[in-house]
């Protein structure tokens, strides 16, 4: 084999190599909605059952198209801002990149993987506003979420040349502020104008709960999607190719997929414990923890000494109960599954401790090392990201009478007035 | 810009293939095509909504 060959040998391996780790990362990531679904369908009553899985299904089978339309153009033109860089047709679902091409063997991929991310934002969306939103406006909504909003603050804080990260070093490796806090603040917007399911309070303002009807399928959803958030976990690292330097980091830093692991575990296990702690042992929560304890841990991933990220893990499943009951008993919302507070509040706080405990860690060539300042400015941006088209949407919509249920359906049940369909029989 | 198929029948000198969509117009056509549906569905689905809503009224 002459030098030249192994060139190519290489090269082409490299490639390959790239395609097919990312291609399971986005199999796995599907795993995902599959445990979202469970999630949700469980925590529904059991008359809404199955509008809540159809709800569920139309935001991933909506996503795609979207995503491929416009949601992959919006990440690659806008780092700078508000105004979009030329790209000379790159990214538009015209061009050739958008296709089947022999000498491109990342777009498609890469576009893959971050449709499942926006598939992800809609799920977490999707469990907050359950049984009284409309199916349409909820598919609407999610495609806003999924295939604009947290996209385009993906190209400011996680895009390599993104503001937030040339200006301000923004350390968000694996999402917790553009994936999970835009997410949670948009799903906290959203609520606000949506309105509680009917029989969540009382007229003196004293809640009501409102079970489900599977806290089983609930809790086993919620671990089922743990194993798809090690696609999506994967899918946050850069696959180190032919150029001999190993993974990196989505800012192009030294990682490993080790440190990713380590951190992903020990933050899973304090949130869990310290949920089950705090919860006595309710295991919808602990399950919620053991996620809430990733997220925590997401910003940091690559940096954590272990056993740090079970302590915050801890604190993550001790902070998104009583987080959960300030935002209920303030706002009067119905998050029916705690997203705003396991994503929104441990998107935040995943963010702020970047900058309270590793401020000082360097990044790639002419990035900013990490800074607190640079963290609270950059989850300020991302909180407001995510709230700011949430609430402002779906006020118009709200306005529009195109967002909630009918009383008199949500009374019916949605399973058996719109879809003329019930979840179990005898 | 589609470069398929290559010379004599063969993958020499082909890059992007996109068949019978030869062009940017067929491929923009087929984009809009794409957007009416998801537009279509959901205003669809909305208007279904609207008739249930009567009718339970």
């Amino acid at each position: 084999m002459t030098l030249e060959e192994l060139n190519v040998f290489v090269t082409t391996q490299a490639n390959v190599g790239m395609e097919a780790y990312y291609w399971w990362c986005t199999a796995l990531m599907v795993i995902i909605h599959v445990g979202f679904l469970m999630y949700e369908v469980g925590a529904t009553r059991m008359q809404n059952a199955v509008s809540s899985g159809v709800k569920n299904l139309l935001a991933f089978a909506f996503m795609i198209p979207t995503f491929w339309l416009f949601g992959w153009w919006i990440y690659l033109a806008f780092p700078g801002g508000f105004v979009p860089i030329d790209l000379e047709g790159y990214g538009a679902p015209w061009n050739t990149s958008m296709g089947p091409m022999l000498s491109d063997q990342a777009t498609g991929i890469f576009w893959a993987a971050f449709t499942l991310f926006a598939c992800t934002t809609a799920s977490i969306f999707s469990g907050s506003v359950i049984e009284r939103i409309r199916i349409s406006s909820f598919t609407f909504l999610a495609v806003i979420l999924g295939s604009v909003v947290w996209i385009l603050g993906a190209s400011w804080g996680w895009h390599p040349d993104g503001w937030l990260v040339t200006r301000f070093g923004f350390h968000d490796v694996a999402a917790a502020g553009c994936v999970h806090t835009i997410a949670g603040l948009f799903a906290f917007g959203v609520l606000l104008n949506l309105g509680p399911r009917i029989g969540k309070y009382n007229e003196d303002g004293t809640a009501n709960d409102l079970e489900g009807h599977s806290l089983v399928l609930s809790f086993v959803g919620l671990l089922t999607l743990i194993v798809g958030f090690f696609g999506f976990l994967g899918g946050c690292l850069i696959w180190g190719g032919a150029d001999l330097g190993g993974w990196t980091n989505i800012y192009g830093a030294p990682a490993t997929l080790s440190s990713f692991v380590f951190n992903t575990l020990m933050g899973l296990s304090g949130g869990m414990i310290g949920a089950f702690w705090w919860s006595k042992g309710n295991p919808f929560w602990m399950m919620s923890g053991g996620l809430a304890g990733i997220f925590i841990c997401a910003s940091g991933l690559d940096i954590w000494y272990p056993g740090f990220a079970f302590l915050l893990g801890i604190v993550a499943g001790c902070v998104i109960i009583p987080a959960n009951n300030f935002l209920h008993n303030t706002f009067k919302i119905d998050d029916c599954v705690g997203a705003v507070s396991i994503h929104g509040v441990c998107g935040i706080l995943g963010m702020l401790v970047v900058g309270l405990f590793a401020s000082g860690y360097p990044a790639a060539g002419d990035i900013p090392p990490s800074s607190f300042m640079g963290q609270l400015i950059s989850a300020c941006v991302m909180a407001l990201v995510g709230f700011v088209p949430g609430y402002g949407i779906s006020f118009i919509m709200k306005q529009a009478d195109w967002l909630r249920v009918p009383d008199s359906v949500q009374k019916a049940g949605i399973d058996k007035a719109e879809l003329g369909l019930q979840a179990y029989h005898n | 810009m589609n470069t398929w198929p290559g010379p004599d029948n063969s993958w020499e000198g082909v890059d992007a293939y996109f068949t019978w969509a030869d062009s940017p117009g067929m491929l923009v056509l087929i984009t809009l095509g794409v957007v009416a549906v998801c537009v279509g569905i959901i205003v669809a689905a909305a208007k279904h909504e609207a008739e249930t809503a009567e009718n339970n009224k």
